[in-house]
């Protein structure tokens, strides 16, 4: 709407003062005061749906939390407070196995992801060049196709090629997926500043190299860490990727909780599910608190 | 300029690792999926385009219509409920707004298995859901069957991707001058024509985008028809993996993937040139 200051105006023209421009009696305006008000305008059904869906949307979660302390096995009774599937879980080496393998998946998928992808980003904003074009369109694309899709596409590849499925193909997987992402959020960021203050910096005598080193990263560093902290969430949770790029040696973490579903449900799942989600949800809090300290700096940046 | 050059350089690590590791594994799925395979599952390259008719197999034709109708169910379902939420937040979250949207984000961070999973344990014959069933009286052992049916799967799928109609839509909302509806009203439009002829019109890009946030995905998923559903219920992701884990036909298996691109390739189309059609008219 802000394209059309005018229209605007007079939007708010009409909203604000009911009457004017229709050629209605003021008894009518009366009226309409009066009425008693519509079950649209007041909320209470919607917020009755809507308090509804958010217990549909966390219910679930909290049903495997809170079973994840139950001293019994049953999904049906509560006994009472206890940490025997916690205990379990520490000592089930094969989970553990998977959790520190899935961790080093994150790890270096994450540095290796933002890398490359705040370079593209770079690339992208900044070069003059015929291959600007190609490229987002190729990375747009990577980021709309549907996992099933190019994880097939990477298992036919490393077997065509000969290579072992093992951590090391689901690292370049996951890496695959995950450069779109950092792309996006350190691009998004990119725009928002102007050149000037690297021109600037140059003009008072900086090296290109300098100018990005001290002027620049600064500015972009808050998204390029909530960006790093997205794709080691979006690593370790991954699943379909990591189940057809994972060979037999170790299982990345959700691999391992779909084959011990085909068993049948344990209590250990709730345990490692919780145990997952704690994790996922505090990176994923620390990347929202980093990336919202940024907007308030770049506010207080532009109001300078 | 020297440092154009630096920036063309910076282009090219991340391009040619998507070059490698995206686009020519694709080559190479459209190449075994006119290949044949061997008794010890070695693929030999060949141009056996007859491969494609197995996409008309009548074995495979009720599941691929069943991925869509499911498909379209879960984007439905998920604009009926989301739009109203989207809705409630953005005319009426007040200061909370931003709160209550990263609380519909959050528990989409849940790992996605773990999430399917609880589904599991509550709708399950040993689940929270007939355990308090039993408890109440119901008869049977368990007293309701919910899991292996179509709605188990479609609404485990809703589950899934809902926040991903929820946010298009409270952004376009958002967007939307909140003005105008009051001009509606005071145009005495009734709160349906206002929602039809004002809200509906001013968001339904944030609607379109939705629907292909929820429809592509769900299309080509297949852990949740795996876990909650049964052989009756699944969908073309389940025939894919089918046939690339354990001794399935590799060469079938990539005609099925091509053919779920292709389907989607549609549904992109579609949603492109939907976008792209009121910027035109603006011009």
């Amino acid at each position: 709407m802000s394209q059309f200051p005018a229209l605007h105006r007079a939007e708010v023209a009409v909203a604000e003062r009911p009457g004017v421009g229709i050629a209605a009696p003021p008894a009518v305006v009366q009226g309409r005061r009066q009425r008693p008000p519509r079950p649209f305008d007041r909320p209470r059904f919607l917020s009755l749906f809507t308090a509804l869906v958010y217990v549909y949307l966390f219910a679930p979660i909290l049903v495997v939390v809170i079973f994840s302390f139950n001293s019994k096995r049953s999904t049906q009774v509560f006994g009472s407070f206890s940490l025997t599937w916690y205990r379990q879980l520490l000592n089930d080496s094969g989970m553990i196995a998977s959790l520190t393998a899935s961790i080093e998946i994150a790890f270096i998928t994450m540095v290796v992801a933002t890398a490359l992808g705040t370079l593209l980003a770079f690339g992208l904003v900044r070069a003059r060049s015929r291959a600007n074009r190609p490229t987002d369109v190729l990375m747009l694309t990577n980021l709309v196709s549907p996992e099933i899709v190019t994880a097939i596409a990477l298992l036919l590849v490393f077997t065509q090629l000969g290579l072992t499925l093992s951590l090391t193909t689901v690292i370049l997987g996951h890496i695959t997926f995950s450069i779109a992402y950092v792309t996006i959020i350190v691009r998004g960021r990119l725009v928002t500043f102007n050149t000037e203050v690297e021109e600037a910096a140059l003009d008072l005598g900086a090296t290109n190299v300098q100018a990005i080193r001290l002027v620049t990263l600064p500015l972009l560093w808050p998204a390029v860490i909530a960006s790093a902290l997205l794709v080691f969430v979006m690593s370790f949770d991954d699943f379909v990727t990591s189940y057809f790029t994972s060979g037999v040696e170790v299982a990345p973490l959700p691999v391992r909780i779909y084959s011990m579903i085909h068993f049948g449900v344990t209590p250990e799942i709730n345990a490692v599910g919780t145990l997952m989600m704690v994790i996922t949800i505090s990176i994923v809090l620390l990347a929202l608190a980093v990336y919202s300290r940024q907007q308030r700096a770049r506010l207080a940046f532009l109001a300078e | 300029m020297s440092a154009n050059r630096l920036w063309r350089l910076l282009l090219a690590p991340g391009a040619v690792w998507l070059l490698v590791l995206f686009v020519a594994p694709f080559g190479i799925v459209v190449a075994v999926s006119l290949g044949t395979q061997d008794f010890i599952g070695r693929v030999h390259f060949g141009w056996n385009f007859e491969n494609y008719q197995s996409i008309l197999d009548p074995l495979y034709y009720p599941i691929l219509l069943r991925s869509a109708i499911y498909a379209v169910e879960t984007t439905g379902l998920c604009l009926l409920i989301g739009y109203p939420v989207a809705y409630t937040i953005s005319r009426f979250g007040g200061r909370y707004r931003n709160l209550l949207v990263i609380l519909i984000i959050l528990p989409w961070f849940a790992d996605y298995l773990v999430r399917i999973y609880a589904w599991f344990v509550i709708l399950g014959d040993d689940g929270v859901v007939n355990g308090l069933l039993h408890f109440v009286g119901l008869p049977g052992n368990p007293p309701v069957i919910f899991l292996n049916r179509p709605f188990a799967v479609v609404g485990g799928l809703v589950y899934d991707y809902l926040p991903f109609m929820i946010l298009p839509i409270y952004a376009a909302l958002d967007r939307m001058n909140p003005a105008l509806i009051e001009a509606g009203k005071d145009l005495y439009g009734s709160p349906a024509q206002t929602f039809l002829h004002v809200t509906w019109p001013a968001t339904i890009q944030g609607v379109i985008a939705g629907a292909v946030l929820v429809g592509l995905p769900s299309v080509g998923d297949f852990a949740t028809a795996q876990i909650l559903g049964g052989t009756q219920t699944f969908m073309i992701g389940n025939l894919i993996q089918d046939q690339f884990t354990g001794a399935g036909d590799w060469p079938s298996g990539a005609v099925l993937t091509i053919g779920l691109m292709a389907l989607l390739s549609v549904m992109m189309i579609f949603y492109l040139r939907s976008t792209s059609r009121p910027a035109d008219l603006m011009s």
